[in-house]
């Protein structure tokens, strides 16, 4: 057989190969979405797919915001079922889902996320409040006059509070990619500046300014952005006392024994601290599912109920021990049920 | 057959024989301008024609208007100095030179009357109708009867296993290299010895039955035993086959071929039989060179 | 023109310089390969220390009573009762027979901790290979949970990690191991499954085999393509401007980075061409154009090697240019192609960036069957590992190192051997 035959034969396998690949339907739910979820969503996945017997569901970590864009693609085979986020759906995702054709539009809130600020457990626990810890990592600070921002001027703890060490501020936390920043800087420093009146005031009049200067963080050195991988913050605060890093509440819990977190205003970062909301950097935890493709993709009706039950979400249940914290109980009891009977958003929810 | 003798050479050959007694040797070797060959260039029975054949690489030329015919069933030996253009010119002839990029023919070879040159010639057939040997013995990195049977089998030459076998075994025995190869047929081909590599390359080309043989220095990387019977092997064949024959070594040329065409720095000097070339040559060039003035 | 004898002077004063900068010139070799080589054993030592634990697992041994009316089962055929079967309780209650001095609720839910929660299905799966054990009892060694067989592994280091046990939790096993109870066996999860949240679980199968099928179409899809446009532009393509550009091209593609290929396999092979997400068809797709390039190049090469005098004895003959490529060339030229496509395929062995775009790094837990299941690859869930929070996962990326670097050692050799085995001499 000459060259060129050989060619074009090859040229007609792989497109017919595409064309198979193309025409078999799909087997298996997809979830896209934020990577605080990631670690929920898959345990719930691998459960129900060895208690169904059918196939476990593909869950893959894009980030809140990429799996949005994902999801409001629009209905059919070749976009995700469901996506994981960190955060509320923006009005603006909500608008482009009906853009698109995604119009029903299933919420489901499933918990919360605790972000903590921790160091080495070889060093004393901090006691931060958020005014402080906006001192810290902001680029712009308050100076003496009102109204006047200055370049962020503190090096050291002990200059921001006379009862901190007098050690370099270092704190290694996430990349502006992660969803966790976002949550951090909303929660943590956003927090901290509203502790400073007149720009408390701010955030009435001009708003733009307002989170410009409140979620900016500093750039010369002290905040050192160290990726998505947590492991490896953990492991650097072991080798680095001095050095604080901000993660979630599930990686505090697994690695007790090197690390503790920070008090923040005076709670310490604990399950039941972070479910009853006395510590103030937590977020809600959510999911969204099409409900058009609820019947067309199998088993997505067993994937929610799965999710929704005791044994998954509840204060005992197999989540809670991954370091999820738990919404409340009648919290729980009005989401299952209405999660279970595919209630779709109405579009009047107060989405930002 | 009639002899061309060119009188403004004998003038200038005084001339030159004073440039040599003065021992101005270097100069009247590029005086050659516009050259005439001397000798029979031309012949009745010739099997391959080549006229007025200038042959360029590139801008440099390499030939320059040479014209001479091959006879048939007879060996051709062509001798000179090197770099002067006699490989070039055997490889115009079975169009080996189509492999060099830049390389431009002007002029006409033919043979048996046919254009080799024309567009619609088909170059595959004219290698298989003119075969050729090369400086460096290459054998495929096959087994020996693969060298040999590679030939026959691509162009079709038999219909079954068993006329390929007795093929072979001509070639072989054609090569002189049957005793010595009968045993180990499916050895590699790259194992036997230099001479032994020669013959075989020998009987690679005589297997497909070419009408012609090119050989371009063949004997040049062999030893003295190999080369004599390599010389042996290039006289019988020639009862079957023509043969044109490049050679570095007068001596060789003298042993084995009828004519002898010298050349020099591209172009021909002189075509005549080889005795009279070597006793008694035309062109005092031919002269000096045969008598190891240069070269 | 200086005297012979203040020559010889000179150069012998010259040598002298000239030997102790080759000298210092060796040495700098030898101290370069030195510290290569010890880099590499550092790392492989540090690798094989951390991941060699993850082959083995604690189990515990209880005794199981395969109670009928516990489970509910009458016929073990019947697929819905053994799916609604209670497997838990099984070894939830061997649990409580072992310790009966636990009564509290909390201080029941750790004492069902000890044992991994994937332990009911290995039940199932005895049951199911035994049905003579119905209704009968046997000693059994069950899969403790990760927690648990971090704290035991670390105990037998000699540094107990006991942060996330209670002091009732320590207890028990420090019962357990007085009676002999709990020892490490091997690891029989981490080669027969896919992933899990689950480090006691948790397996390679499924990136294995997701590797397997990406590479496959990969070789399927670049060898051919690759040696054939090599065998083109060597040695039927003219010289123009043309191939001199696409040449250029060819040889910038070998230098992009890999994900640019992920980002062409999102928006041609998903968004134009349909094919769907995180199947091994579509990575080695992604990945044969990645890998393309790299064999365009090397076989170009083998092929410049092959020996001008063959093809001219070639041609001599009378064998069309197409007959001297297919009879000589290549074959001259294989084991050169063969060992640039298999340096090739160690590359797109270890990639995982392009992999990102398309899909392939996600949580797929199960063993993909064929080329359009959905699957993940080695390098990715080494990757996806080394993010989990669990301390357990540490040895079981390590271990998924150990098994990625097996792979490419192989293929490497396996390069070195075919080349070995197809050189000639000439």
């Amino acid at each position: 057989m000459s060259i060129k035959k050989t060619f074009e034969v090859f040229l007609a396998i792989t497109l017919v190969l595409s064309l198979a690949a193309t025409t078999s339907a799909r087997e298996n739910i997809e979830v896209v979405g934020s990577s605080t979820v990631y670690p929920f969503s898959t345990v719930v996945a691998e459960r129900y797919g060895r208690s169904s017997g059918k196939a476990t569901p593909k869950i893959e970590s894009t980030g809140s915001g990429g799996g949005m864009k994902l999801f409001c693609s629009g209905i059919g085979t070749q976009f995700p079922d469901i996506t994981n986020s960190s955060r509320r759906m923006k009005k603006s995702e909500f608008n482009q889902c009906q853009k698109n054709g995604v119009s029903e539009i299933v919420e489901v809130q499933v918990g919360f996320d605790g972000l903590v600020m921790a160091n080495s457990v070889e060093s004393p626990v901090m006691k931060l409040s958020r005014k402080e810890i906006f001192l810290a990592l902001a680029a712009k600070v308050p100076g003496d006059k009102e109204g006047e921002l200055i370049d962020n001027p503190y090096m050291t703890w002990k200059q921001i509070n006379e009862s901190f060490p007098d050690d370099k501020i270092e704190v290694l936390g996430p990349p502006p990619t992660s969803g966790t920043r976002d949550a951090f800087v909303e929660l943590a420093m956003e927090g901290g500046c509203k502790a400073i009146p007149w720009l408390a005031a701010m955030e009435k009049t001009d708003k733009r300014a307002f989170k410009s200067i409140c979620h900016t963080i500093r750039e010369d050195g002290h905040f050192i952005e160290a990726g998505e991988n947590d492991n490896l913050i953990v492991q650097k605060l072991q080798a680095n006392p001095k050095a604080l890093g901000i993660f979630g509440f599930s990686f505090l819990d697994q690695n007790a024994d090197s690390v503790h977190g920070a008090f923040i205003e005076e709670v310490a970062p604990e399950f039941d601290s972070i479910a009853d909301k006395s510590y103030p950097v937590s977020r809600p935890l959510y999911f969204y599912v099409k409900k058009a493709h609820v019947g067309v993709v199998p088993g997505i009706q067993g994937f929610l109920d799965e999710f929704t039950s005791e044994k998954a979400w509840g204060e005992e249940g197999y989540l809670a021990e991954k370091g999820m914290i738990p919404l409340s109980t009648e919290q729980r009891r009005l989401t299952g049920k209405n999660t279970r009977a595919l209630l779709p958003m109405t579009g009047d929810e107060p989405l930002k | 057959m009639s002899t061309t003798v060119v009188s403004a050479a004998e003038t200038d050959s005084n001339t030159r024989s004073q440039h040599l007694m003065s021992g101005d040797q270097t100069n009247f070797l590029n005086d050659i301008q516009d050259h005439v060959t001397v000798g029979t260039c031309f012949s009745e029975n010739a099997k391959m024609s080549i006229k007025n054949v200038s042959v360029f690489y590139g801008n440099k030329q390499a030939i320059f208007d040479a014209s001479v015919d091959i006879t048939e069933n007879q060996v051709i030996a062509m001798i000179g100095p090197s770099g002067c253009g006699k490989s070039t010119l055997l490889r115009s002839l079975n169009r080996m030179n189509d492999t060099i990029e830049g390389c431009r023919v002007k002029g006409h070879i033919s043979m048996d009357g046919q254009d080799l040159y024309s567009p619609k010639l088909d170059v595959v057939e004219l290698r298989a109708r003119v075969g050729m040997v090369f400086q460096k013995p290459n054998p495929f990195p096959k087994s020996i009867y693969d060298n040999v049977a590679y030939g026959p089998k691509i162009h079709g030459l038999t219909d079954s296993r068993y006329e390929l076998d007795e093929i072979v075994e001509e070639s072989l025995r054609r090569a002189g290299l049957w005793d010595e190869v009968r045993d180990r047929l499916q050895q590699p081909g790259t194992g036997l010895s230099g001479g032994q590599q020669q013959r075989l390359c020998i009987a690679r080309a005589i297997a497909v039955s070419p009408e012609v043989i090119l050989m371009d220095e063949p004997c040049s990387a062999l030893d003295p035993i190999a080369t004599a019977r390599i010389e042996e092997l290039i006289e019988e064949l020639s009862q079957n086959f023509t043969i044109a024959i490049v050679t570095h070594n007068m001596q060789q040329a003298a042993r084995v071929s009828h004519r002898t065409a010298y050349f020099h720095l591209g172009k021909l000097i002189e075509v005549n039989p080889t005795e009279q070339v070597f006793t008694m040559p035309e062109h005092n060039l031919t002269e000096s060179y045969i008598t190891g003035r240069f070269g | 023109m200086s005297k012979p004898s203040r020559n010889l002077e000179r150069i012998q004063r010259s040598l002298v310089s000239r030997y102790r900068a080759e000298k210092a010139f060796r040495l700098c070799g030898i101290a370069a390969v030195t510290l290569g080589l010890l880099a590499v054993l550092v790392l492989f030592a540090d690798i094989f220390l951390k991941g060699k634990s993850a082959f083995s697992a604690t189990y515990i041994q209880l005794e199981i009573n395969y109670d009928q009316e516990v489970l509910g089962i009458d016929d073990l055929s019947d697929e819905g009762a053994l799916m609604l079967a209670d497997w838990d309780r099984l070894h939830k209650t061997a649990l409580r027979q072992e310790f009966p001095q636990v009564r509290k609720r909390s201080e029941r839910r750790e004492l069902y901790a000890l044992v991994s929660n994937g332990a009911g299905y290995d039940l199932k799966e005895r049951l199911l290979s035994e049905p003579e054990l119905l209704d009968q009892t046997e000693k059994f060694w069950i899969l403790a949970d990760d927690d648990i067989d971090t704290y035991y592994k670390s105990l037998l280091k000699g540094r107990a990690y006991t942060a996330r046990l209670s002091l009732a939790q320590l207890e028990r096993v420090k019962q357990l191991i007085d009676q002999d109870r709990i020892e490490l066996q091997f690891n029989a999860n981490f080669l027969s499954r896919g992933d899990s949240r689950e480090p006691e679980q948790v397996g390679i199968k499924g990136a294995m085999f997701g590797s397997f099928f990406t590479l496959v179409i990969t070789l399927l899809l670049s060898f051919p393509i690759g040696i054939a446009a090599a065998i083109y532009l060597e040695e039927f393509a003219e010289k123009n401007r043309w191939t001199e550009f696409i040449e250029v091209n060819i040889n910038n593609l070998a230098a992009v980075p890999s994900i640019i290929f992920g980002l062409l396999g999102l928006a041609i092979f998903i968004n134009f061409f349909n094919v769907p997400r995180s199947i091994p068809f579509l990575g080695g797709l992604v990945l044969a154009v990645m890998t393309l390039p790299t064999i365009i190049i090397t076989s170009r090469a083998a092929i410049k090697s092959v020996p001008p005098s063959i093809r001219e004895a070639a041609l001599g003959l009378g064998a069309s240019p197409n007959q001297v490529v297919l009879h000589y060339v290549v074959p001259l030229a294989m084991p050169g192609m063969l060992t640039g496509s298999i340096i090739g395929m160690a590359r797109a062995l270890g990639e995982t960036a392009p992999l990102l775009m398309i899909g392939m790094v996600a949580f797929i837990a199960d063993v993909p069957g064929g080329f359009t299941d959905p699957a993940t690859v080695l390098p990715v869930q080494i990757f996806l590992w080394a993010d989990s929070p669990e301390r357990a996962f540490i040895e079981k990326t390590s271990a998924a190192i150990m098994v990625l670097l097996a792979f490419l050692i192989t293929m490497n050799l396996s390069a070195v051997w075919l080349r070995k085995k197809l050189e000639r001499r000439w």
